[in-house]
């Protein structure tokens, strides 16, 4: 058992270097060398939270934040959106105690509707669909894709983690495999105003790196949806993959189980008090998983789409943070404390006590 | 007996070198006790506690992002983010910073540290490491992903994130929350602590910067190996004001609590070592008087204080 002064060194230890000579010029110092960084002195900005500095900080955000607050409120509130849900008015009124036997039936799934423009909306307007629970960021059926075989026409006969949607039943490759692809969208929209079609441009609706890089110029689809079970739209066997912006669009999984994505664009003002006439063509089953359909026609803004969340956030917190300046100026004023004072240790206010 | 001690401290010396061996610290000459003690006790005591509160913080609200997104998700074990930001969530973007707080932080220069010595009774009484504090950090994570999470998802929702009407996909919302995670947890250690050097700043603001070159370098990668975070921020977000916007709102959001408590904590229930703090900020017009006015004061709180440390002996020895 060792201890400090352990003076049992009876086997002389040479090394007492370092040793107590009579005090010479010669001993040398083993000091190690001076730097700032080893000392740990290395020159040091040390914020203290003062009240300045809280109320500062306070008055700062409020006074960045309200600005920002009213211009996104207000750009939100310049955006015109319409939004059509039609998935139960689109059934026929005898078939909507079973709504699902009638959309894989064969009858005719054409329907009309009728919207009507509440402001002025400048071009382009952009059309999407918007799904409701519909679990488009679900793992098994996000993974259920290939990669390779969507860009390189060498591999078309890679479609593991496709299945059940990989081959047909004879061995045949599917292309594009997949539960993604199987599940794509094939509702379709007409609009005609005073009897005038509207042209829905659908170039340029998908990324462009998922057009160039994702999506082959030389890979067609072949074996598609030619199962019993058939999950959506067909696709144009000789349009290659990276021109079907449908399928592209369809494609980059959504976020959130509410999801929009871009149908197409009208090139064309839309007038205040215009009737557009929809024909649509009710093909999506969404009945089967009390999913909700929606038709959306939108401007944007230099913000985005319509959302006023963002700006009544930014009002919020701005408006909560000039009450703190003031509550906290209030405060201050009003029982001003010397800094440092002692008296509140707590062992000063409850002496003897903890 | 230096084995059977918490820590035991060894002297090198004429008499050898035995002690040295078997303690678990070791100094050269006697009087550099009081500075390994009252000096670097209290700081190593505070940055050890420090750090692990913040590294649960750190992970709580990276990890409860997570949990919040699973729910619309169906619960299918789909994570919010691109796997390679996960991996590198804890090895890139958040790391260097708790690393030069647990390094380098200092609460109170060593010259005030060896002034005020009762300083050290913070650690003794383990004040900085009670069950409290802990909590608190740890609601401080869950109350930061909750606010990330629900702010974010709110702001970038289903409509167009950019003039030019695309719409969201999970990509572009994996990112947003993403970079709100890595911006809210390195500026809340920059709320923390109070000592910065050119160390701090730089491991602190250049992680932040260090999580957008990794999303263009790795982003720029074929699709075959950046999967969904192909072009994602030069293509997709950094045009966006929308995401740049949310970011700063976010930010903001989760650190406002905390700034709020801190505000209060410091007027109304300061502790010891923001005393010293403030007392060095006051200056040195006050220093001499206060020297004299402070080391009055000191004898009757010491007295008082180590009544109370005998009163607590006693009892522990009954």
């Amino acid at each position: 058992m060792m201890n400090s002064n352990a003076a049992s060194s009876s086997t002389a230890n040479p090394d007492a270097a370092g040793s107590p000579d009579p005090p010479a010029p010669r001993r040398s110092s083993k000091r190690p060398k001076y730097s700032k960084f080893t000392q740990q002195e290395l020159p040091a900005c040390k914020p203290i939270l003062t009240p300045k500095w809280v109320i500062l900080t306070f008055l700062v955000v409020g006074i960045a934040f309200v600005p920002i607050g009213i211009t996104s409120l207000l750009a939100s509130r310049d955006v015109v959106e319409i939004v059509d849900r039609y998935e139960t008015d689109c059934i026929p009124v005898a078939n909507r105690t079973d709504k699902v036997a009638f959309i894989q039936s064969n009858a005719s799934k054409t329907c009309t509707r009728q919207i009507t423009v509440t402001k002025h909306m400048k071009r382009p307007v952009y059309v999407y669909y918007q799904l409701d629970n519909f679990y488009q960021n679900h793992r098994r059926y996000v993974k259920s894709r290939n990669d390779e075989q969507l860009k390189k026409r060498s591999k078309t006969s890679e479609t593991s983690q496709c299945e059940p949607e990989d081959t047909t039943p004879d061995g045949k490759p599917i292309v594009p495999c997949g539960l993604i692809a199987w599940s794509l969208f094939n509702d379709t929209y007409t609009f005609s105003r005073n009897k005038r079609q509207l042209t829905v441009n659908k170039n340029g609706i998908a990324w462009k790196s998922d057009r160039d890089h994702k999506f082959g110029k030389e890979v067609f689809p072949s074996n598609f949806q030619n199962g019993t079970l058939i999950g959506g739209a067909h696709l144009d066997e000789s349009i290659p993959l990276s021109k079907q912006e449908d399928l592209i669009v369809w494609m980059r999984t959504a976020a959130l189980p509410t999801f929009r994505k871009l149908y197409g664009k009208i090139e064309v003002d839309l007038e205040e008090n215009d009737i557009i006439d929809v024909i649509l063509e009710n093909n999506y089953n969404t009945y089967s998983f009390s999913g909700k359909k929606k038709l959306v026609l939108s401007t944007t803004s230099w913000l985005g789409g319509k959302n006023d969340f963002l700006g009544i956030a930014y009002l919020t917190v701005g408006g909560l943070c000039f009450f703190l300046a003031l509550s906290f100026t209030i405060v201050y004023l009003v029982k001003p404390r010397r800094l440092g004072d002692p008296s509140y240790l707590s062992w000063n206010r409850n002496p003897g006590g903890h | 007996m230096l084995q059977e001690a918490d820590i035991g401290v060894g002297i090198s010396g004429v008499e050898g070198m035995q002690a040295v061996m078997s303690s678990d610290y070791a100094i050269a000459q006697f009087r550099f006790l009081e500075r390994l003690l009252l000096v670097h006790g209290h700081w190593c005591y505070r940055r050890i506690s420090m750090m692990i509160c913040y590294f649960f913080y750190k992970n709580l609200t990276f990890g409860f992002t997570l949990f919040w997104y699973e729910a619309y998700a169906s619960f299918s074990g789909r994570p919010a983010y691109n796997d390679w930001y996960m991996s590198c969530y804890n090895v890139f973007f958040t790391s260097l910073p708790v690393i030069a707080l647990g390094v380098f932080d200092q609460d109170v220069s060593a010259r005030l540290c060896l002034k005020y010595p009762l300083l050290y009774q913070e650690g003794v009484q383990n004040i900085l490491f009670s069950w409290p504090r802990i909590l608190g950090w740890m609601s401080n994570g869950v109350l930061s992903a909750i606010i990330i999470f629900f702010f974010t998802t709110n702001s970038i929702f289903n409509q167009a994130f950019r003039k030019d009407g695309h719409a969201v996909d999970y990509e572009v919302l994996g990112v947003a929350m993403y970079s709100s995670v890595v911006w809210a947890v390195n500026c809340q250690m920059a709320l923390s602590i109070n000592y910065f050097t050119w160390i701090q700043h730089f491991f602190i603001w250049g992680s932040i910067a260090l999580w957008y070159i990794f999303l263009v370098v790795y982003g720029s990668l074929p699709p075959t190996f950046s999967t969904t975070a192909y072009k994602v921020l030069v293509e997709a977000c950094a045009p966006s004001i929308l995401y740049w916007l949310t970011t700063l709102l976010v930010v903001v959001s989760t650190l406002l609590p905390y700034f709020l408590y801190r505000a209060f904590q410091t007027r109304f229930r300061p502790m010891y070592h923001d005393l010293i703090q403030r007392q060095r900020l006051e200056g040195s017009e006050t220093e001499i008087s206060s020297q004299t006015e402070v080391s009055s004061e000191l004898p009757a709180q010491v007295e008082i204080k180590m009544q109370h440390l005998k009163a607590n002996l006693r009892q522990r020895n009954q």
